[in-house]
């Protein structure tokens, strides 16, 4: 195993969210060693790794959810922490967990602003939760959402999000990240649970948040969805950087070994 | 925008139940239902002085359901409410047998209610005891707190003008009529006026039926109780009181951040939790308010029974009846589905069921099965409505 290819490259494009050498133990497991890792706006990268290799664990702390041991956080360069969810909201960076958490008693614009619903003006002398909720704003902002992830097949904003197919679903969890101010996007398996029309529907909203200039970070399983989507693909193992690819210059099958087995020697094709 | 031709009944119904006033359609047909039954079998059944009769009869359990489906939509329950309205009406009473004016007597007994809730909402919410237990102990220890305040007798008589007057007054028909007209414009102003600003700012319409059916159906209710109850002794301030009350815990529930917040708790308390709700002061919330509106019930019972004694607020039937309307009503025990207008309308059915079965001449045995069976049929109608939205991923 090299680690001196594991460093992201000079190559790749200026990083907008970058971490380098975060470690977490969790107790006397080393979760994450000396993990660096990057994503630049206008990019997906995929971050893949067999189970037990620190994803989830990486992805955690980048949220916030987590607190690294040691490591540094730069967002566009500048040093910032990343402590709480809190921190991460802050500057921008939201989470999308695989079980989604989304009411599904509620309709769907009354998802999205969840926890920040847009208020009538005025009312100043109630509390702030207990004045007006401006529904119709809440509708113009969740329709303007779901539009610029150009989700066509939900029908209303006002649909009960338990009424909805698990790919919409997973477009609204999404659209709900990108609503609130982000510029760093976290998907925890996004197309894990669905079928092919589905994933095809997930995949879709994934290139429009590339698109519309987001950084995206794509944690699956599933080579064929991220050979489709990422640009970058960065593989863990053992709680350690392996190496990170362009998709264009890698296989499958080379990500496959390298998930399993490390770096062979004799691969250069890593950035 | 698809066409929504083709989709079977059953998937129509469950379509009008998800719209803004379809969930009352259940509890409505049931409720004309019983009252057609009860015309036919018990003529009396459908004359005005009956009508005001059950009105003031279904008031304290519907002040109390309507409380309990704040804790119903959280997903928790409440069996102490009964308990608590007892313990407030029993701090009322014997108030007022000490002198305070009746007024500052009521403030705190409504005190004491949202007290006993805080606490219980505050072992569940931090301690971490689920609310059925926490409540069931609650039940039997204000129970025994009540008994420990009324003294030896068990029982204090309530003589107070003022709180007499709240379930005694009624107002004269004129005013009746007015208030009804009052709020018909409102309510019409209201809904118009929310459908131009939808229009202005490009969002889905309502259909123009839906629209003019909610101002024509409300309107028609309002005129029919009001002409009913005028043509006995007019519109009881009780129900003022009450219609009034459900209408501003309906607006909290409904239109503000917190009672979006009891929605979504119920609904999912870890999303709730992860955009920032506080989970544990939402339920505590709840449960206080629960005693607030159990102490309104307190008071209410102790004027209309012009008494307060253990055996009118303690054991099993206002309890019962109290969370049975509630489901009834439509709110899920499940949690995050509901209304509290679902509530009153529930403990109509409860009440009619009663009054209709006391006037045929039934026995408390039948009134006992026939409100357990009404019951069951409620709480399946609303497991099998979810067990239907599941299905549908």
């Amino acid at each position: 195993m090299s680690s001196t290819a594991a460093v992201v490259g000079h190559q790749s494009p200026p990083a907008h969210l970058q971490v380098t050498g975060i470690g977490k133990s969790f107790g006397g497991v080393e979760a994450l060693r000396e993990v660096d890792f990057e994503v630049a706006r206008g990019e997906v990268m995929a971050l893949v790794g067999d189970n037990g290799a620190g994803k989830s664990t990486l992805m955690k702390v980048l949220a916030g959810a987590i607190a690294a041991d040691q490591g540094s956080f730069r967002m566009d360069g500048e040093p910032v922490s990343v402590a709480t969810p809190l921190d991460a909201t802050a500057l921008g960076i939201q989470i999308v967990y695989q079980d989604l958490a989304l009411c599904e008693n509620l309709d769907v614009s009354a998802n999205l602003s969840l926890g920040a619903e847009p208020l009538k003006p005025g009312w100043t002398f109630l509390p702030r939760f207990l004045r007006p909720i401006d529904e119709i704003e809440m509708e113009v902002k969740a329709k303007a959402a779901i539009d610029r992830l150009q989700v066509r097949t939900l029908r209303s904003v006002r649909a009960k999000v338990g009424g909805l197919s698990g790919g919409q679903r997973q477009a609204i969890a999404i659209a709900r990240a990108v609503g609130a101010e982000s510029s760093v996007v976290l998907l925890d398996e996004p197309t894990a649970a669905l079928g092919v029309a589905q994933t095809r529907q997930v995949l879709d909203v994934v290139k429009r948040l590339r698109d519309t200039g987001h950084a995206v970070v794509y944690i699956s399983h599933n080579l064929r969805d991220i050979f489709e989507v990422a640009d970058r693909i960065c593989v863990l193992r053992h709680g350690a950087n392996v190496a990170t690819w362009r998709t264009s210059d890698t296989t499958p099958d080379e990500i496959v070994v390298a998930m399993t087995r490390g770096l062979e020697e004799g691969s250069d094709d890593a950035i | 925008m698809r066409s929504d031709s083709g989709l079977s009944v059953g998937q129509r119904f469950r379509q009008l139940r998800e719209t803004r006033f379809g969930a009352f359609v259940p509890v409505m047909l049931a409720l004309i239902a019983i009252w057609i039954y009860f015309g036919i079998a018990e003529p009396a059944f459908l004359s005005p002085r009956n009508f005001y009769f059950l009105f003031m009869q279904s008031a304290v359990v519907g002040t109390l359901a309507v409380g309990i489906t704040l804790v119903l939509l959280l997903g928790d329950i409440d069996l102490s409410a009964a308990a608590t309205a007892g313990v407030c009406a029993a701090v009322l009473a014997v108030l007022i047998v000490m002198g305070i004016p009746g007024p500052l007597a009521c403030l705190a007994a409504m005190l004491t209610g949202i007290i006993l809730g805080f606490v219980q909402g505050w072992l569940v919410a931090y301690v971490g005891i689920p609310s059925f237990v926490v409540t069931l102990a609650g039940l039997l220890g204000f129970q025994g707190l009540m008994l420990k305040i009324l003294g030896a007798q068990g029982a204090v008589n309530m003589r107070d003008p003022f709180v007499r007057s709240l379930t005694t007054v009624s107002l004269p028909p004129m005013l009746g009529w007015a208030v009804a007209i009052v709020c018909i414009v409102v309510f019409a102003v209201v809904v118009l006026r929310r459908q131009s600003q939808r229009r202005q700012r490009g969002v889905e319409l309502e259909s123009a039926l839906a629209l003019w059916g909610q101002i024509g159906f409300f309107a028609l209710i309002l005129l029919a109780v009001v002409m009913t109850l005028n043509s006995y002794k007019g519109v009881p301030l009780l129900v003022i009181l009450l219609v009034g009350l459900t209408a501003l815990l309906g607006w909290i529930t409904t239109s503000t951040p917190f009672g979006r917040s009891l929605y979504a708790v119920g609904g999912n308390a870890e999303s709730a939790r992860r955009v920032g709700m506080n989970v544990n002061y939402i339920r505590i919330a709840a449960f206080a308010i629960v005693g607030l509106m159990a102490a309104v019930a307190g008071i209410l019972g102790a004027s209309r029974y012009a008494s307060v004694s253990f055996n009118a607020f303690a054991g099993g039937p206002l309890l019962l009846e109290a969370i049975g309307a509630a489901v009834i009503g439509g709110t899920s025990l499940f949690g995050g589905r509901g209304s509290v207008w679902n509530a009153i309308l529930g403990a109509l059915v409860i009440g009619s069921l009663g009054n209709g079965l006391d006037l045929s001449g039934a026995s408390a045995a039948d009134k006992l099965m026939f409100s357990g069976a009404i019951l069951l049929l409620a709480v399946a109608i609303d497991a099998l409505s979810r067990a239907g939205s599941t299905q549908q991923r």
